[in-house]
């Protein structure tokens, strides 16, 4: 069951498991689920889980644990977590958005679509959060329309504003502080993604379905 | 971003080692104290005066009320640590006391300091005698050489990769932040595309598709789609933070037991000073 799941240190004080090299949807809802487990069991010395793609990241206090024994534990309780554990339950959001972002001509070029195309395309489906990252607050969101996939712009722009709604690949996010930033800005928004003194923070959490709503 | 220096200056107060201190970089300045403190600096190097006394880094001292600490220009290294006995009083937000500027949040306001801020301190008793932090646990931020551990990425590099981070010399680009160091030097070959987005930590090298590696540091995004070859070893990431931009930089590979080993070798003997420190106020 487990012979899949490969531990691997990441520095002194956090430790990576890997599920696999193919990305899916079962795949993360598994990686979900362990993370979970991670959380649920208790594990001596564990401090933070974090859970990605095809691996989650497990930090710990290295000054008393021995890593050895630690990944055992880790990779364990993840074999013995099934994709089918307790989901938590998922929270729709709706998020108005003013579709005016600086990269809708670039992206009406590069994709042959109108603009009125491109936010009917944008605001047209539901979307799920995969997962949280980058900066506090970040979500990635999946799956965007076919038609609206491109690669990351060439040259990262140094600032991003907080709340543009932009689009990357075969994902769409929220910025929610001003930071750098590759993806094709395509509107903005007024909802806070992130507030340290909310509880939770973010505002998006893995599993969680996103809508876009156009503000006009 | 020098975890070492700020909790060498804590350890020396008996303060507990992550207790909040001022970060302090690019220029000079004063902080009047209000009333009685301890106080001692780390990290980069400056001259710094108390009531008009010179300090020794790493060796704790007394600001009577009215007091002045001044801060030269820093001549070497680019983080001084201002650690005050009790720590700095400002409200945990998301279990740290730290500053995040990006989202502007903890710390004071979750901004910079400016001119004319008053800043609280937790009451603590006064060191009755110096206390101080022997030169050789000082980690040598001159030398330059920094050692990492293997990543997880590490086996998408050949053995060419290894030889060419661990045989260079590279040098800290202007580009260089809170959130990551960018290295300029020879690039890594044959640099595998990037990845579904994993997680990372301070301290990860990342090789982007232009083959020059980027520490991640303090700031260091939770996740990101760069592999990463190597990790510094938390005990060397105190001297690549003090390095300014156009310094040299060397890694030297280490296991990842002869890393943690280091770093609890430096833990137990931070503690040891931190019970010597409690023992004299």
């Amino acid at each position: 069951m487990s012979a899949d799941l490969r531990p691997h240190a990441l520095g002194d004080s956090a430790i990576t498991i890997s599920f696999g090299e193919e990305r899916s949807p079962a795949l993360l809802r598994r990686i979900h689920a362990a993370a979970r487990a991670i959380m649920r069991a208790d594990i001596p010395f564990v401090e933070d889980v974090v859970p990605a793609y095809l691996a989650l990241t497990v930090f710990y206090n290295p000054l008393n644990a021995s890593y050895d024994g630690l990944a055992k534990a880790l990779v364990d309780t993840c074999s013995a977590a099934g994709a089918d554990d307790a989901e938590p339950p998922t929270r729709e959001h709706v998020i108005a958005v003013r579709y005016d972002g600086i990269d809708l001509p670039a992206v009406s070029e590069a994709t042959g679509l109108s603009v009125k195309d491109i936010v009917a395309r944008h605001s047209g489906r539901t979307y799920a959060v995969d997962i949280l990252g980058f900066v506090p607050g970040f979500a990635y969101l999946s799956e965007l329309d076919p038609a609206l996939q491109l690669p990351r712009r060439a040259q990262p722009r140094p600032r991003v504003a907080a709340g543009s709604v932009a689009i990357a690949a075969a994902q769409t996010a929220v910025y929610p502080l001003d930071t750098p930033g590759g993806w094709h800005i395509i509107g903005t928004t007024t909802e806070v993604m992130f507030d340290p003194r909310r509880d939770p923070a973010a505002l998006l959490s893995p599993g969680d379905r996103v809508r876009f709503e156009r503000l006009t | 971003m020098d975890a070492f220096a700020l909790q060498a200056a804590n350890a020396i107060l008996g303060n507990e080692l992550d207790a909040a201190a001022l970060e302090w970089a690019l220029g000079g300045g004063t902080i009047r104290f209000e009333r009685d403190c301890g106080c001692a600096i780390a990290g980069a190097s400056v001259h710094a005066t108390v009531g008009g006394r010179s300090i020794a880094p790493c060796t704790s001292t007394i600001a009577r009320a009215g007091d002045e600490l001044t801060v030269g220009q820093i001549d070497s290294g680019r983080f001084l640590y201002v650690a005050v006995s009790g720590g700095i009083a400002v409200p945990p937000l998301l279990g740290s006391r730290s500053t995040y500027l990006p989202g502007k949040f903890g710390g004071l306001e979750g901004r910079n300091l400016k001119t004319g801020d008053v800043v609280e301190v937790t009451e603590a008793a006064l060191p009755f005698a110096p206390v101080h932090c022997s030169a050789e646990l000082i980690p040598r931020y001159d030398a330059g050489i920094v050692h990492v551990t293997p990543g997880p990425q590490e086996n998408l590099f050949d053995d060419d990769g290894w030889r060419i981070l661990c045989e260079s010399e590279y040098r800290l680009a202007n580009a260089s932040d809170r959130t990551g160091y960018r290295l300029e030097g020879p690039a890594l070959p044959k640099v595998p595309a990037a990845l579904p987005s994993e997680p990372g930590c301070p301290g990860a090298i990342q090789i982007p598709g232009d083959g020059l590696p980027i520490v991640l540091m303090a700031d260091a995004p939770t996740i990101g789609g760069y592999p990463k070859i190597a990790v510094v070893t938390e005990s060397d990431l105190a001297i690549l933070a003090q390095r300014r931009p156009g310094d040299r930089i060397r890694f030297e590979r280490a296991s990842h037991d002869q890393s943690r080993r280091a770093l609890r070798r430096r833990h137990a003997d931070l503690h040891a000073i931190r019970q010597l420190a409690l023992s004299a106020r």
